[in-house]
């Protein structure tokens, strides 16, 4: 019997390497060019008065972003508060209580669904929800939609990462004596922090770049924050706004703004990696 | 959730208890005879019977091996004994397991109550992702009611008579995931037996960890069973041999034989016993 030649083979191995280092190369290099871009034009606004000053009015050189960085950390933070308890409880449902069940089967199903939505969706559909009957744009319709989006990313991390912890570790809480509500609080959660952990650092930093669903709820606002019942003002729909304005210094402000939302999301990224590696012991 | 306070319930004798008739402190007579009988337990994986009318008696204070090819259904029998198999919605036991005389498969039994006297040791040893002192505080905290000071007493006293505490005294604070697998055993056992326990079920204890450590659990065995009823399952036919006092032979969820370990071991009566102990099958 003869053997046949390697050539083919290592020729066809060659190739295939080369493509998908090509491919791997190719997002890098996408990746590096937004962000040496963002940080090229957006540098030279991340000034101090970026931080401290509002808005200016066109033709009015100087201004900032006070109100619209304090908007957005409001809201996030807001609608974290609001839907990471309840995507914790529905995760807990999901992989301890529920499982297999109908409810269960559906409930995923929907989370699903809800993560997949375009996100403008969830903007309009609170538009319709919230503003019409309020009669205004305000903060709280932005909590609600930024915590619509948050909800099913992290009720589904949460249930993946419950359902990694092994289940001798439920028996042995179990085999103690412990009832099951305090064996998935006091042990399964901690077992299981880190990816918990990182499900919600995630679903912020999804949120937090978040323009379309804001532009139907909390609109913006020139002024700043003084009730969550007034429109808004945030930094991406101002970016939105600045940079598809005609004047250079807001032009020049969006890119400020992006360049902060990018390093926003970076940090916490890099934060996601921390949490996920394990203590030193 | 019901905190007891300490001390932990104690049995006197019947002779204590005579004398004590009158006195307030007199607690319940201390029962006689094997401290734990199964009567016809049948247990089921859905539609999969695994048990078939096993029938046994657990001495009281006393080490109970149970032996068995894989799968046949040695670890699912001692899993009856404190319901931990309702975890899972599919898996049902039917027939009486009597702990002390009532009927633990009782819908009516108090889960907590069960699983505070009868602890478990299982297979891979589950350290909770918490540290050492905590580990052990964690039944301890559920069942009693014990300040600070009583807390620490108690989970000292659990660890030294798991063997563990001269290893581990200056680290109670360090996560228990981190001690080696030999220890991370001592120390589910050192937080089962803190809880009070009347009896220790160790499915499989040694079969994780290596020689030298699993030499350790075997005396702690030895030493343990002057306070609780322990029933172990081993693979280890040497190990039944070593820390046994009865021996209980399982084949294809019956109980073949059952008897005193030297009995078993030197004239069993049964051929299956035989072949198995000779090494022909399993």
């Amino acid at each position: 019997m003869k053997l046949r030649p390697p050539t083919g083979r290592l020729l066809v191995n060659r190739l295939v390497s080369l493509l998908s280092a090509g491919a791997a190369l190719l997002g890098l290099a996408v990746l590096a060019w937004i962000l040496a871009g963002v940080v090229a034009r957006g540098l030279g606004a991340l000034t101090p008065a970026l931080f401290i000053h509002l808005p200016a009015p066109p033709g009015v050189p100087g201004g900032g972003l006070a109100n619209a960085i304090v908007g957005t950390l409001v809201m996030t933070l807001a609608a974290t508060a609001l839907a990471v308890p309840l995507g914790l409880l529905a995760g807990v449902y999901l992989s301890e209580f529920g499982q297999d069940s109908r409810l269960a089967d559906q409930s995923r199903f929907s989370a699903n669904v809800l993560m997949g939505m375009p996100s403008i969706i969830i903007g309009v559909f609170v538009y319709a929800l919230v503003v019409i009957p309020m009669g205004k744009f305000s903060g709280w319709a932005g909590i609600a939609a930024l915590a619509i989006i948050m909800f099913p990313i992290v009720a589904r991390t949460a249930e993946d990462m419950i359902r990694l912890v092994p289940n001798t570790l439920r028996e042995a809480g179990l085999a103690l004596g412990a009832p099951r509500w305090q064996v998935t609080l006091a042990i399964i959660f901690r077992a299981a922090r880190a990816g918990l952990v990182t499900g919600v650092l995630l679903a912020i930093a999804r949120v937090s770049g978040e323009t379309a669903p804001l532009l139907f709820t909390a609109l913006n606002s020139p002024y700043w924050v003084s009730s969550l019942s007034e429109p808004t003002p945030n930094l991406t729909v101002t970016i939105f706004n600045y940079a598809m304005s005609p004047y250079p210094d807001w032009q020049q402000l969006a890119w400020g703004g992006s360049l902060l939302i990018t390093l926003g999301v970076l940090a916490l990224t890099l934060l996601t990696r921390f949490s996920l590696r394990d203590k030193p012991r | 959730m019901k905190a007891l306070t300490l001390p932990a319930p104690r049995y006197l004798t019947a002779d204590e208890a005579a004398g004590e008739a009158t006195s307030d402190l007199a607690l319940t007579v201390a029962p006689e005879g094997p401290k734990i009988i199964t009567r016809q337990l049948d247990f089921f994986y859905g539609e999969h019977q695994a048990l078939f009318g096993n029938n046994l008696e657990v001495a009281r204070n006393q080490v109970t091996a149970i032996i068995g090819p894989s799968g046949c259904g040695k670890s699912t029998h001692i899993r009856a004994y404190n319901r931990i198999y309702e975890l899972y919605g599919e898996q049902r036991a039917t027939g009486e397991v009597l702990l002390d005389g009532v009927n633990v498969l009782d819908p009516a039994q108090d889960l907590m109550e069960l699983r505070r006297r009868v602890g478990m040791i299982f297979q891979k040893p589950t350290p909770f992702p918490m540290s050492i002192f905590d580990n052990v505080a964690f039944g301890l905290k559920l069942h009693y009611r014990l300040n600070r000071g009583e807390l620490a007493d108690r989970v000292e006293e659990a660890l030294v008579r798991a063997a563990l505490w001269d290893e581990i005294k200056d680290q109670l604070r360090h996560s228990g995931t981190a001690l080696s697998g030999g220890q991370q055993q001592r120390l589910c056992i050192a937080r089962a037996i803190a809880v009070e326990p009347e009896v220790l079920l160790m499915d499989e204890p040694t079969s994780a960890i290596d020689p030298i450590a699993t030499a350790k659990i075997e005396d702690l065995v030895n030493t343990l069973k002057s306070r609780y009823t322990i029933v172990i399952v081993t693979h280890n036919l040497q190990q039944a041999g070593r820390v046994s006092d009865f021996t209980a032979f399982f084949y294809q969820g019956r109980i073949v034989e059952f008897g005193p370990t030297t009995q078993i071991f030197t004239n069993p009566t049964q051929k299956q016993t035989e072949q198995y102990i000779t090494g022909r099958f399993g």
